[in-house]
């Protein structure tokens, strides 16, 4: 209980810095403040894709439906956040090099990600039958992951970008981020795994009392 | 375009409403365990 | 009868001969994949036969015909047994893993056939110059391996969706993005003069790892998929 209350301060405290500190870059202006929040949803698009990922093995492993209520949950919230990254992404692009899109590579890759998620939901929807769902879902996140490292290592050399792109806001992401920047990042990155583990949780719970009420 | 007033104070009441949301859910489905 | 005393290869032998004969007879997954492949590269030759464009352009629309052509017949190959009710006594009576390389062997014959109809006519109907030949060879080769490695496994988990439409396509097109982009490449650099088997060995180690990493991961996941 307490633990949310935290939450609630740290990601007001997140959104007030985010528009009352300095902007992080300088040079890219005002706009580049949504680096505050579109990083953090982009790691929770990762996060919630190994999550989904390591629950499918298991799931595999034991036939236990609990593991794939919390594979379900991952993804879609995954899907959420990878949503969430590529039009925050996508906005920060337009206001910055006046595009939306430059398949640059790590708008390519949260893409894919996006790519995936979708996927793996029209799967999901397309096998009426409950156990074998479960089963062919598993089996296609697990594949599906398999082909991440290629496209970590693939992507950023095949597609160079003639945009500053996010090197420029990485280079305030990496050790070189100024005080007053990590003062709001950092919690930021908490913030948002907070509330990705707190509807990871809620999730859970609404998918297996459903579950376990229909197979009553 | 928009100070950077209003984005912030549009982006809280967005925060806040979804905070109240998660917190109506969380209650809802603590009952359902119970009843279990 | 214990279940080695036939070795793996001469199963998956089998099961290869069982499907290239049944094929034979109606050959509705070869005339579907030629057929897609030969009308999209019309398409593509009559919007841009006589234009000359860039290395990386004709790649690039070659390797579109190919997947889409691979997208229209490559998961017959389990939807046939499905549909047929064939499926069963399949699973009864094969060995898993066989059943997996000797699907995997159909596709990519397939594959095989469909490029070595393609790539001629497409040289023909474009002003597309091969100039290292040697390379293209290594890259359709590669290219297959991959494409059937990725792809066989998918066909199966969509073989047992009651819709499949367009699912096969949906869920194989994120996966296929690193062998895409490595092909695309190396035939890039098979198609214009500066390129060559040396220039290109980072797509061949990609093309080449895609292709093991991929067969092996299916190999542990299919059983998940067929056994019922």
């Amino acid at each position: 209980m307490v633990w949310k209350i935290v939450l609630l301060v740290v990601m007001t405290w997140v959104i007030v810095g985010a528009f009352i500190l300095p902007a992080p870059q300088q040079a890219i202006g005002e706009a580049s403040r949504i680096f505050y929040f579109h990083v953090p949803q982009a790691w929770v698009a990762v996060v919630a894709f190994l999550v989904s990922m390591v629950a499918s093995v298991r799931f595999l492993r034991n036939g236990n439906r609990l593991e794939d209520d919390r594979a379900r949950v991952a993804a879609g919230l995954g899907l959420l956040f990878s949503l969430l990254a590529t039009v925050s992404g996508s906005i920060f692009a337009k206001v910055t090099w006046q595009s939306y899109w430059n398949w640059d590579p790590r708008e390519t890759s949260i893409l894919i990600l996006l790519l995936i998620y979708g996927a793996y939901f029209a799967l999901r929807t397309a096998v009426t039958e409950p156990e074998r769902q479960a089963r062919l879902a598993a089996v296609y996140a697990i594949f599906a992951f398999v082909t991440v490292p290629f496209l970590m290592f693939v992507i950023p050399r095949v597609l160079p970008s003639l945009h500053p792109s996010d090197s420029i806001v990485d280079e305030s992401g990496s050790f070189a981020m100024s005080l007053e920047t990590s003062v709001v990042f950092f919690p930021s990155l908490a913030a948002f795994t907070g509330v990705f583990i707190w509807m990871y949780r809620l999730g859970r719970r609404v998918t297996t009392a459903e579950r376990l009420r229909i197979e009553e | 375009m928009m100070s950077n007033y209003t984005v912030l104070a549009v982006t809280l009441i967005i925060w806040f409403g979804i905070f109240a949301y998660l917190m109506v859910i969380d209650r809802k489905t603590r009952r359902l365990e119970v009843k279990k | 009868m214990p279940k080695n005393s036939i070795g793996l290869t001469a199963k998956s032998w089998a099961v290869l001969r069982k499907d290239i004969q049944v094929e034979f007879r109606s050959r509705y997954a070869l005339n579907a994949i030629l057929l897609f492949g030969v009308t999209t590269l019309t398409v593509v030759s009559f919007s841009v036969g006589q234009k000359n464009l860039s290395g990386e352009l004709y790649a690039a629309l070659f390797w579109i015909i190919i997947f889409f052509s691979a997208m229209s017949g490559l998961a017959h190959v389990f939807v046939r047994e499905e549909d047929a009710k064939t499926a069963t006594v399949l699973r009864l009576t094969a060995d898993t893993t066989a059943v997996y390389w000797g699907k995997l062997g159909f596709n990519f014959l397939l594959l095989s056939l469909l490029e070595a109809v393609i790539t001629p006519l497409f040289l023909m109907m474009t002003d597309a110059i091969l100039h290292h030949f040697f390379l293209l060879l290594i890259i359709l080769f590669l290219g297959a391996v991959g494409l059937a490695g990725a792809t066989t496994l998918i066909a199966a988990i969509i073989s047992k969706a009651s819709v499949k439409g367009a699912l096969f396509a949906v869920l194989s097109f994120p996966i296929l993005l690193p062998l895409l982009i490595g092909v695309i490449n190396g035939t890039t650099k098979a198609l214009t003069a500066t390129g060559g088997v040396t220039q290109a060995s980072s797509e061949l180690q990609l093309l080449t790892s895609y292709a093991v990493v991929m067969i092996t991961a299916s190999l542990l996941l299919f059983e998940f998929v067929w056994e019922e």
